[in-house]
């Protein structure tokens, strides 16, 4: 027995302070999500100091389910969830099989392509939203305006002028509106994780087993199918894995949805709890109590895999 | 499939110039950003000096002035290596007994702490205000930030050098305890000697962690603690007049860390799939 105290003795610190993080917040969060608290209230004063004669039970619940804020926030967050999974899980299986071959420069290759997943993400979509995206002083509105100039220069030459002249003046798309601020999103988050994708799977690939490759080769499959029947099969777990932890850290993506527009159009799950957050506690809370079973149903799935490898 | 490339000299020429063009398309908002750095506002929004323009530093030389630069990345450097180093003091005895003297529950342990990783910072937001600035009086302190950023990072630390100490041998550690040497000894003079590398690459990967963090660095912070997450956000006005500056303040934000990051590429894949990818 004395020979278990040691170890016990050197995790304790880092146990302890991991279950105060976890249980403390947490369990306040549980308890405001049952009561009426709110932070200003003229007409209901009693209602501003959080106790337990405010219960409310499962209204805030009810509150919150009813909500049509609540709705969009869930779809929206799958939304953009989903949609950058697809693109860097595409992407980078595309680019991690071609760059998994010796070609010049392939060091600096590999070191360009990570760099994304290293900006903070502030940066980024201050970077993205204004000097790429913008609609005027961006890349994006100098650019339409630059194919409409070319248009109007090319209606003074003879026939193709013609031609030419039935061309529509494009407009450049605004990023910040009501229906686009998610793709901005999408579209910055997707370049900052398919390095992070790219990389995973280029690791994986450098485990595969050359030899069966050689044998299909020379049984006369084709690229393709190799890559099909082969290559994806064996990168089932890593794709498995970058969806899991992607879809962890991009439930809770805030910062870009802030910066991008505010949330305007464009709310997901912690964006929502923030807003209520600035007045009623008792839904900002009944709201992260969803966003935490949110989480948990896919942290489960992760946990089992991760779990399995721990030991090997 | 490479032998199939080699063969035809068109793949030899294409697929590298095709890999080329992908990572130069995904370096060029960094490098924009970097491009724009040089310029003046009022060359920054210029089509016609979009290309062409006279470079100048006078953004690098103004960022004090405009945007208080340096008393944001003093923040940012004072909570990111306190943060880590208390990271590593803690994770470094708990990794050790786990790898050297696991019992039946430490695997449960271990999943445990990574749960607490993924447990979404907004549902504890107003509780964590709530907490410290009513009732511990810590909020938009370095010690909260300091003892935040090690908490939500102490999961992943722990793990990584739990696979890295997995792979010393145990004799190595037994022998000593035969020598009678102690167990801070032990820590001391054959662990932290033999570890160094993943103990050195742990802490890199941490710190650029805390570093880009931005939820609860902007969130429990109004101005002493404030990070350069929190400097760059507050200046996301769309007005457009500052592209040069804000360029210039965003590229000395992220230029340490992404040239750090470029040291430790795979020590990330560890870090992040905690080990479940090798």
């Amino acid at each position: 027995m004395a020979n278990r105290t040691l170890p016990r003795l050197l995790q304790a610190p880092a146990v302890l302070m991991l279950l105060m993080w976890m249980l403390v917040p947490l369990g306040m969060t549980l308890f405001f999500s049952f009561i009426r608290y709110v932070l200003n209230s003229l007409r209901r004063p009693e209602w501003t100091t959080p106790s337990i004669e405010n219960w409310r039970g499962l209204g805030n619940y009810k509150y919150v389910l009813e909500a049509k804020d609540f709705w969009f926030a869930i779809q929206n967050s799958v939304f953009i969830v989903v949609s950058i999974l697809i693109f860097t899980v595409v992407f980078g299986l595309l680019i991690a099989v071609l760059v998994n071959r010796s070609f010049p420069g392939r060091g600096i290759v590999r070191v360009l392509l990570i760099s994304p997943f290293f900006v903070m993400p502030a940066v980024n979509a201050v970077l993205w939203i204004n000097m790429i995206l913008d609609p005027v002083l961006g890349l994006n509105g100098l650019a339409v305006a630059g194919i409409n100039d070319l248009v109007v220069g090319l209606r003074e030459f003879p026939l193709i002028g013609q031609f030419f002249s039935m061309w529509p003046e494009l407009k450049p798309i605004s990023f910040r509106a009501t229906q686009t601020s998610a793709y901005a999103v999408i579209m910055m988050v997707t370049w900052q994780w398919t390095p992070f994708a790219v990389l995973i799977f280029m690791t994986s690939l450098q485990s595969e087993d050359e030899s069966q490759k050689e044998a299909a080769m020379l049984d006369g499959a084709s690229a393709w199918s190799q890559f099909i029947n082969l290559t994806v099969p064996h990168l089932a777990r890593p794709i498995a894995i970058v969806v899991m932890i992607q879809s962890i850290f991009h439930l809770s993506l805030y910062a870009e949805i802030e910066i991008v527009s505010r949330g305007n159009g464009n709310k997901n799950l912690p964006y929502l709890i923030g807003e209520f957050t600035s007045n009623n506690i008792g839904a900002a809370s009944a709201t992260g109590i969803f966003a935490v079973i949110l989480a948990n149903i896919i942290a489960i799935f992760l946990l089992r895999m991760v779990g399995k490898s721990l030991m090997d | 499939m490479a032998a199939v490339a080699q063969t035809t000299p068109l793949s030899r020429i294409l697929w590298p110039a095709l890999a080329w063009t992908i990572a130069l398309i995904f370096f060029f908002p960094i490098f924009w950003l970097v491009f724009t750095s040089f310029k003046t506002d009022a060359d920054a929004v210029k089509p016609e000096h979009l290309f062409f323009f006279t470079p100048t530093l006078e953004n690098y030389a103004n960022m004090t002035e405009n945007y208080d630069y340096w008393r944001f990345a003093i923040n940012s450097v004072i909570t990111a290596t306190f943060a880590t180093a208390l990271a590593l003091v803690v994770g470094v005895p708990a990794a050790y007994a786990m790898a050297f003297d696991p019992s039946r529950h430490t695997k449960d342990i271990l999943v445990w702490m990574l749960s607490t990783k993924m447990l979404p910072a907004a549902a504890v937001l107003y509780p964590m205000t709530f907490l410290t600035k009513n009732m511990l009086g810590l909020f938009d302190t370095h010690f909260l930030v300091i003892v935040v950023l090690c908490l939500i990072n102490l999961p992943i630390v722990i793990w990584m050098l739990f696979t890295y100490f997995k792979e010393i041998p145990k004799d190595i550690i037994e022998a000593g305890k035969m020598d009678g040497v102690s167990t801070w000894g032990e820590i001391k003079d054959i662990l932290i000697p033999l570890a160094w590398g993943g103990i050195a690459s742990t802490a890199l990967l941490t710190f650029i962690f805390c570093w880009n963090e931005a939820y609860w660095t902007v969130r429990l912070t109004t101005i002493d603690a404030a990070t350069l997450s929190k400097l760059i956000e507050g200046n996301r006005a769309p007005e457009g007049l500052f592209f040069g500056r804000l360029s210039a303040v965003s590229t000395a934000a992220v230029g340490p860390i992404v040239v750090l990051g470029w040291f430790c590429q795979k020590q990330l894949v560890q870090g992040l799939t905690f080990g479940a990818v090798k």
